[in-house]
């Protein structure tokens, strides 16, 4: 489950902007371990190899992210949930048990290994129980021990329902806790204290404090990569709350010094003298102290970094304006220091299944859109490919094409729509006379976007008509009031089907209210599929079939670009979040 | 005179009651459901439900406004139980994004904005008056050509383009200035200078352009009235003619206008404070859209149309001082 990015950022960011981790996996199955790690201990890159990996670079300085965000969402580890707060606190203050591989590639980026746990976890039971056991040394930035307990601790607190912010849940999705009638889990979360008993029992420490089990209520061959989302430890019996979120303990390389919301303010991180890299060889943790600047507007922090003088040579920014992209991309004093990449979204637009129910009519809005008109207006290549589905390229094993634009739907369909063919699927459902409203987030890209939509249905004979909503509460309307077709965006959580197709074609974040029980079941056996090819191959089928049925049109695989100073490195995208490859990163001294 | 202060000050409230009915009516009609996005992370229907009834959404309109109203008195509990906060009189809501009441919001960022907005004022009243004065003086002249040609160009700047067009070279490019990060004058009045000069140069030179022009066109026309030909003709000092009866008789409409420029000005400048990083009042306004918090877009339209009225109000009483007749009327 993943959740909405309001605002963004000041950086206003954020048109649809799902949190979630890229699953940037390569096309050879950069996730192969995983069926052993089912089945056993899994084999996993040595860490100080994947530190490695990222360039080695020399200790010192002070590295600046400077952001058109006021402030973090959050940095509360059980709420953080977007790619890039995850990449940049994990590599910073939050440690988790599993974490990716700091490297260039995207089977290289997104391999698992091992990060507080001396492993990526031992499975058994066929996937329904997993324990990690935690490297010896690892404390907190007040000198005590991380133990199991904390662990188990920081999990409880993803049941907490008075945490302000929504983050992942898989604790509460997975663990074998009795839920009521509702759905909703017998167990409160710590603060609350109801249910404790039934957390205890499925989650327990061995007794050492240095192991910790966690009982699921179903098989689940992935487990140890969710734990990289919301397991991350607090001090066991904190008394948290929101304030946590402010100020959390930090158990990895940099502690916080200060943090000052708003325009002008900023989070600065230095070195946590508690932190020891013998029980840390996960990261390289090499400058001397971060300090992320907020409230900077976007032209301003481009400029500077393009600029890149003084200290501004030492500073990076998370994207670019379109207005920049020629510049920074046809100009070679930029191009060791530029990125451009796959990011974690697919770009599509959901069609209501209750409102269009014939699968036909789903086909023909699908067919006659003018997907090329869209990326254009999203940038074109800077903006994106063309999606074929609701998995991306980068996931790893689990996309393979569906063939939806060449001959799914019995004739290719070229990227500016066919409305003849269109209009042949309509006239085969018995539809003449469509209207459909479309919902989006206002912007001014998506009221292009919305204006491509009126007119290149229109070919077809189907009315569009827009509805533009306020973009931050976009989401909140469309849950509750849904039209004909809704314009949205998924990234996966982890480089695993299992967190996309699920969560849209199921439950989580179903737009589309699509109710199909025998889809269902089929998701069901894949997503406890032990045999990790065989589960791509299910994803694949699955893939295919959400395409051809239409729930969704996909229009884009979205990319994004940004900029660093030219006294910072290694600059790549880490595959793993679509990020900075922050762990490893260093200030040129 | 009394009265007629006291008459435009009950005229003033009035006014704010009305005004704070209808900017909570209309915020309460925006599509939005704030019980959804402010129900926490596992957001059932019955938690969303809970917290309705927490926010007190579960009432009218009419309840909620006289909910707002009283708490402005008397202070506001939301939810009961543990989870209950309190915002303490005078409340003017509370924001559930960032878990601060809207007043301590607001007053945090208000320093800011009074500040940039009191400095570019005396900039470009000041500077714009004096401008416009010397530019009518020597009519016709190259002095007049170019002081008109430059407020033209002002006056036609987008304060958008200005702004990053000055950050670029004086900030960025050249290093004149360090990149802005706002302290208040008590804590760093070093760093508050070097911060605010750029960001009022820019302001004054926007809105200077204009006063330039309407003190140029005003002086021109008392300038050539008989009794300026008469007070000459008595022998008074040329300062004496120009500031006491020809720029007087021409001070209304630039009062006028400056009190609704300051209005707006202490609304937030949000163009610039999002240019400049300034935590003022505008980028508080931006980013409760961005990130939806209607508490705070009820309170900061609230608090600038406070302004503009309390703006009006002076400039009525200004008129009074200037122009005898509008205390008679």
């Amino acid at each position: 489950m993943i959740r909405v990015r309001r605002g963004a950022a000041i950086a206003a960011t954020a048109v649809i902007a799902s949190l979630v981790l890229a699953a940037c996996g390569g096309s050879d199955g950069g996730t192969a371990e995983e069926g052993a790690a089912a089945e056993g201990t899994a084999e996993s890159a040595p860490a100080e190899e994947s530190a490695e990996a990222g360039g080695a670079g020399q200790p010192g300085g002070t590295l600046t992210i400077l952001t058109s965000a006021e402030q973090f969402l959050t940095l509360d580890p059980q709420v953080v949930y977007t790619g890039e707060d995850l990449a940049f606190l994990g590599a910073t203050i939050q440690r988790s048990l599993t974490a990716y591989q700091v490297a260039e590639g995207d089977v290289e980026g997104t391999t698992l290994v091992p990060d507080m746990a001396t492993d990526t976890g031992t499975a058994s039971e066929g996937g329904k129980v997993w324990s990690f056991t935690l490297r010896d040394g690892i404390t907190w930035e007040d000198g005590a021990p991380v133990t199991c307990a904390d662990v188990a601790y920081g999990t409880s607190r993803q049941f907490d329902i008075g945490l302000a912010e929504g983050g992942p849940v898989y604790a509460v999705t997975y663990l074998d806790i009795p839920t009521n009638e509702d759905g909703s889990s017998q167990y409160l979360g710590p603060v609350d204290g109801t249910g404790q008993d039934l957390f205890d029992k499925a989650v327990t420490c061995s007794d050492d404090n240095k192991t910790i089990t966690f009982m699921l209520n179903q098989p689940v061959p992935d487990f140890n990569y969710s734990v990289t989302l919301g397991f991350s430890p607090v001090p066991a019996g904190m008394v948290t709350g929101e304030e946590y979120a402010n100020k959390p303990m930090s158990n990895g390389p940099y502690k916080i010094q200060e943090y000052t919301k708003g325009p002008g303010g900023n989070l600065t991180l230095v070195r946590n003298e508690n932190w020891s890299k013998d029980s840390d060889p996960y990261r390289l943790a090499l400058p001397d102290s971060w300090v992320v600047n907020f409230g900077i507007e976007e032209t301003v922090g481009e400029q500077r970094v393009m600029q890149s003088s003084g200290e501004d040579a030492y500073a990076m920014v998370q994207s670019l304006t379109t207005a920049s992209l020629p510049v920074v991309f046809e100009d070679a004093q930029y191009e060791s220091r530029r990125i451009d990449a796959f990011d974690a979204y697919t770009i599509y637009a959901a069609i209501n299944t209750e409102k269009v129910p014939d699968e036909k009519v789903r086909q023909a809005i699908g067919v006659a859109l003018d997907r090329e008109a869209l990326l254009l207006n999203a940038g074109g290549t800077f903006g994106g490919d063309y999606a074929d589905g609701a998995v991306k390229p980068n996931i790893g094993i689990d996309y393979a094409p569906t063939g939806l634009w060449d001959d799914l739907l019995g004739a290719p369909v070229p990227p500016n729509g066919d409305p003849e063919l269109a209009k042949k699927l309509l006239a085969e459902a018995g539809a003449s006379d469509l209207t459909i409203t479309l919902d989006y987030g206002q912007s001014e890209d998506n009221d292009k976007a919305a204006a491509i939509w009126v007119e290149s249905l229109a070919r077809a004979g189907i009315t569009v008509k827009p509805n533009p909503i306020e973009r931050g509460q976009y989401y909140g309307v469309v849950f509750d009031n849904p039209n004909e077709v809704m314009l949205g965006g998924w990234g996966a959580d982890w480089p695993n089907a299992s967190t996309v197709l699920p969560p849209l074609f199921v439950q989580g974040w179903n737009l589309s209210r699509v109710n199909d029980e025998a889809y269902a079941e089929k998701v069901k056996v894949a997503s406890q599929e032990l045999d990790r090819q065989k589960q791509a191959e299910l994803w694949h089928e699955l893939s295919k079939e959400a395409a051809k049925k239409m729930w969704i049109v996909p229009t884009r695989f979205g990319r994004d670009q940004r900029l660093a100073g030219t006294n910072v490195g290694p600059i790549f995208s880490w595959s793993a979040y679509g990020s900075y490859p922050y762990p490893n990163m260093y200030a040129v001294q | 005179m009394g009265a007629y202060v006291l008459r435009r000050v009950l005229i003033m409230l009035l006014l704010l009651l009305l005004l704070s009915f209808a900017v909570f009516v209309l915020f309460s009609l925006l599509p939005a459901d704030v019980a959804r996005l402010t129900c926490g992370k596992i957001c059932t229907d019955q938690t969303i439900e809970l917290n309705r009834i927490r926010l007190g959404l579960d009432k009218s309109v009419f309840e909620q406004y006289w909910l707002f109203l009283s708490a402005i008195f008397v202070g506001r509990t939301y939810g009961v139980g543990e989870g209950a906060v309190v915002c303490e009189a005078p409340c003017l809501g509370w924001s559930f994004t960032k878990s601060e009441p809207v007043l301590e919001l607001i007053l945090d960022r208000l320093p800011t904005t009074i500040f940039l907005a009191l400095g570019a004022f005396v900039l470009f009243l000041i500077g714009g008056v004096l401008l416009g004065i010397y530019s009518a003086l020597r009519r016709g002249g190259w002095q007049d050509k170019a002081i008109t040609g430059v407020a033209l160009v002002g006056y036609s700047l987008p304060s958008f383009f200005f702004g990053l067009v000055v950050i670029y070279f004086v900030i960025i490019r050249w290093q004149i200035l360090p990149f802005p990060r706002y302290e208040h004058p008590w804590d760093d009045p070093v760093q508050f200078v070097q911060t605010m000069i750029l960001p009022w140069l820019v302001l004054a030179i926007l809105y200077a352009a204009f006063y330039t022009r309407l003190t140029r066109s005003q002086m021109l026309e008392t300038l050539g009235d008989d009794y300026i030909r008469t007070a000459r003709a008595k022998g008074l000092p040329e300062r004496t003619v120009i500031g006491k009866h020809a720029l007087r008789a021409g001070l209304t409409p630039i009062v006028t206008a400056a009190g609704l420029d300051l209005a707006g000005l202490l609304g937030g400048a949000i163009i610039l404070e999002a240019i400049f990083s300034l935590p003022g009042l505008g980028s508080l306004a931006i980013s409760s859209v961005t990130n939806p918090d209607q508490s705070i877009l009820v309170g900061v339209t609230l608090i600038t149309a406070t302004f503009v009225i309390i703006a009006n109000l002076v400039v009525d009483i200004l008129y009074a001082y200037i122009d005898p007749r509008v205390r008679a009327s």
